[in-house]
């Protein structure tokens, strides 16, 4: 399992340098630049800025200048927030989006999990119905409208839960059941899915006819095997949740790190939108070797190579 | 069923969580108390003035600085750190006379040092600040600026003493006395710049010398001001502002309803809820200098011919926008707003579909007929897409011509419109300080923002000396002269409407003076009853 680590770490240097160069490259053919405003600046002014950013120099120097800087651990600097460096940003806002993302996917994981295996033991009933009726709903609500009536109910009308804001621990219970609903929509349907088709299996029947509990057998033997795809798509719904939902920030006024994949591109802030993409790409990494290495523990038979 | 009882477990945990919070959240009465909690909806890009340009960023830096001289609620300029000031030589020199008992958060005084230090490092070429265009009238400003002379010292800044601050230009300017009030200007620690580098700006090493003292950054979240005790005009009334950054305006507005916010305006406040609280004496409503207009690439056909730019101009009826938009906006057919000088009645262009159609068909467009396919360039917002579509609505009737509309992203609508304007496309203007020339400056020839790409020397001549000119009145009449010629003669732009600023003040909340420059200062603010 050591070596398996290892190599995945290993492996993560060329996936991040390849998707930091085609980053680097994308940014540089979207039309538009940083320092383009409704109210242009002279170019005298213009040439003082690009000369101050290296942004004057041809584009092999200036990817060599961050690649060079990135090998560091430097990430740049922001052109939009100007006395700060995508470091500082980051380390500001990732632990927001991080905390968010772990009540949300812990909210989804235990929500998706349980609604699915009820609905998958009791399919066909009434039970199932709602259950799926309710993920339905999840799946398909987006969140800017879940969050915008969570506010108007919880906040505004019951006066139960804060609007807005991230304050105190009761603050977050919005965010985070906002965050939470489509993931556990999802989570519950394929959780479904895979308990239906491992409740047919032999090694289920003969559990049940030597006299095993039904609590028993479910936790042992059914959601044990069933959880292997579910495992699978935990892996970038980990990393997706963690690093923060431009929507969710965005309404519950969260300074968390999902609003600079939308706003840093839009900024045309260059070396925030290389950050932000590096730090996803990087967790998703670790989140997809932490996934294999589930395997492993989930179902023995599963031996991946070290 | 473990995992059953555990998110029943969750659940109720929440329940009791909640209905814990909802005790916490009563009060004796709405208001925080001597706090004043508003939303600026965003980060400030930063708060050194010499490098930041932005409205959210100057919210901030408005209540923590003074500068040489400060806005009046009716935007003159009245003395700050400067009591008085002398214009000599025809209005080449402006002399700056400081008061000595100024001082900075950690007891210096502010000197004259500190104005030229923060003008000096605004020019500075290292600097990258992109406000020093600001700056170019002043003599070699330009030339420092650009690297044309590399001796800072041979710009015209000049302290003959610790408490006289001295400026000469290049020519008389009408308008510099504004500069002296603006943020970019204001005077800046050397010795604090120079020790703490970019993180100068951190809570922990701010120094200021207006009414308020920064005291916490949580970045893309909040920032917090407190009372300066030694602030020249006497301690602030509210001991706090609370600066939040609220993006969503939905949920600001939730916010000020749940009295959770005391003062919101624009950026807090959607459409359909601004509709709704009209009547409200809660509600106010103020144009701001912020003009927009419909531009015209007056160096291609068939826009070159001024005929159907004039047939464009009067075939908009100006009314309909604040039926569209309905946040009260002001329709505009001359490009100087009312509030300042060298405004007229008489400059506007008049709505006349019928002389537009007969413009249109002596340029040879009879009925629209032969005319070349225009597309309509606007940026991606939902505001500006119906306003487009209401001049294409109207253009169709009023001159039977198909405008198709293009709709591009912020940024490379920008992009566009600095590389090769499109003939006809939506801009909008916002005044830096209170004078028309902020506005006829725009479209002459040598603007980078002129992106009808017009040259005229005539209009040239007359903005060149209306800025020059010292006489108010005659300032005033030379700028009436040149909108007219702008708007009513030539059709350069068809002026549209001026936006305007929509807010919502508590009843407990007193003393906020809200201006045309959208410039807010809460050094006068009250909270209670």
């Amino acid at each position: 399992m050591f070596r398996l680590v290892i190599r995945r770490m290993l492996a993560m240097i060329p996936v991040l340098w390849l998707i930091a160069t085609i980053t680097f490259v994308l940014l540089r053919i979207v039309p538009g630049g940083p320092f383009d405003a409704e109210k242009s600046l002279p170019p005298e002014v213009i040439a003082n800025i690009k000369a101050k950013y290296h942004l004057d120099k041809p584009l092999t120097d200036q990817y060599l200048i961050y690649m060079g800087r990135l090998a560091s651990g430097d990430l740049g600097v922001s052109y939009k927030y100007v006395d700060r460096s995508v470091n500082d940003i980051l380390r500001d806002a990732l632990p927001v989006s991080l905390l968010l993302g772990f009540l949300a996917l812990t909210l989804a994981t235990t929500v998706g999990l349980t609604l699915g295996t009820i609905a998958a033991v009791k399919r066909g009933t009434a039970i199932d119905a709602f259950a799926m009726f309710l993920s339905t709903v999840g799946v398909s609500v987006p969140g800017f409208v879940m969050g915008a009536l969570f506010i108007f109910v919880f906040g505004l009308w019951l006066k139960l839960l804060p609007v807005a804001l991230w304050e105190s621990p009761w603050h977050m219970i919005l965010p985070a059941v906002t965050l939470a609903l489509s993931p556990a929509a999802y989570l519950a349907r394929l959780t479904r899915a895979s308990v239906l088709e491992v409740i047919e299996k032999d090694w289920v029947r003969t559990a049940r006819s030597k006299g095993l509990p039904v609590n028993q057998t479910i936790l042992r033997h059914i959601l044990r095997n069933a959880l292997i795809p579910v495992a699978t798509v935990l892996g970038p719904l980990t990393a997706i949740l963690i690093t923060g939902s431009f929507v969710v920030e965005y309404i519950y006024a969260i300074p968390g790190m999902g609003r600079f994949f939308i706003t840093a591109v839009q900024n045309r802030d260059y070396d925030l939108v290389m950050g932000t993409t590096l730090v996803f790409a990087v967790l998703l990494v670790i989140a997809n070797a932490i996934v294999d290495i589930s395997y492993q523990i989930l179902d023995p038979r599963i031996r991946i190579e070290g | 069923m473990n995992a059953m009882k555990t998110s029943i477990c969750g659940l109720l945990l929440l329940l009791g969580i909640s209905i814990f919070c909802t005790g916490c959240q009563r009060s004796d009465h709405a208001w925080e108390q001597d706090t004043l909690r508003i939303n600026i909806a965003a980060e400030p890009p930063s708060l050194d003035w010499v490098i930041t340009t932005d409205s959210t960023s100057f919210d901030v830096i408005s209540n923590l600085m003074i500068g040489l001289t400060q806005y009046t609620p009716k935007l003159t300029c009245a003395p700050a750190c400067a009591q008085s000031w002398e214009i000599l030589e025809g209005g080449r020199v402006y002399r700056f006379h400081l008061r000595k008992d100024v001082l900075w958060s950690d007891g210096k005084p502010v000197t004259a040092h500190d104005f030229e230090y923060g003008w000096r490092r605004l020019l500075n070429p290292a600097t990258g600040a992109q406000y020093a265009y600001f700056l170019y009238d002043i003599k070699n400003a330009f030339a420092y600026n650009t690297g044309l002379i590399k001796d800072g010292s041979q710009v015209g800044i000049r302290c003959p003493d610790d408490y006289t601050f001295e400026i000469e230009l290049e020519k008389p300017s009408g308008y510099f006395i504004y500069l002296s009030a603006f943020c970019p200007t204001m005077p800046q620690r050397q010795d604090i710049i120079e020790k703490w580098g970019n993180h100068w700006t951190d809570p922990e090493h701010f120094v200021s010398n207006g009414p308020f003292l920064l005291s916490k950054w949580e970045h893309e979240y909040k920032i917090e001001l407190v009372a300066n005790p030694h602030f020249i005009e006497g301690k602030p009334k509210i001991e706090k502002l609370k600066m939040f950054m609220i993006p969503e305006q939905g949920t600001a507005f939730a916010l000020y309803e749940n009295n959770q916010l005391d003062f919101i305006d624009n950026r807090s406040f959607p459409t359909p809820d601004v509709e709704r609280n009209r009547t409200s004496s809660e509600y106010k409503n103020i144009p701001l200098l912020r003009g927009n207009y419909i531009g015209f690439n007056t160096q291609k056909v068939p826009f070159s011919d001024e005929r159907v730019r004039l047939a464009f101009s009067m075939a908009i009826d100006r009314t309909i926008f604040p039926k569209i938009l309905r946040r009260g906006e002001r329709p505009q057919a001359a490009w100087i707003p009312p509030e300042l000088i060298g405004y007229s009645k008489d400059s506007e262009i008049t709505f006349d579909p019928v002389k537009a159609r007969k413009l249109l068909a002596d340029a040879g467009f009879p009925d629209g007929r032969g005319f070349p396919k225009v597309e309509l360039l606007y940026p991606n917002r939902e505001d500006t897409k119906l306003v487009v579509e209401a001049i294409q609505d109207q253009i169709k009737r009023n001159l039977n011509l198909q405008v198709p509309l293009l709709n591009q992203e912020w940024r490379v609508y920008l992009e566009r419109l600095h590389r090769d304007p499109p003939l006809v496309f939506r801009g909008s203007w916002g005044a830096d300080y209170p004078d028309p020339e902020t506005f006829m400056n725009l479209f002459t020839t040598h603007n980078g923002n002129n992106w009808t790409h017009w040259s005229d020397p005539y209009y040239d001549d007359l903005v060149t000396k209306a800025r020059a000119e010292q006489d108010k009145d005659k300032r005033a009449k030379l700028y009436e002269t040149a909108d007219t010629y702008l708007c009513k003669s030539k059709a350069t732009i068809a002026p549209t409407f001026l936006s305007t600023q929509n807010s919502m003040i508590k009843p407990w909340v007193h003393g906020i003076d809200l201006n045309a420059l959208d410039l807010q200062f809460f050094k006068t603010i009250t909270i209670g009853n």
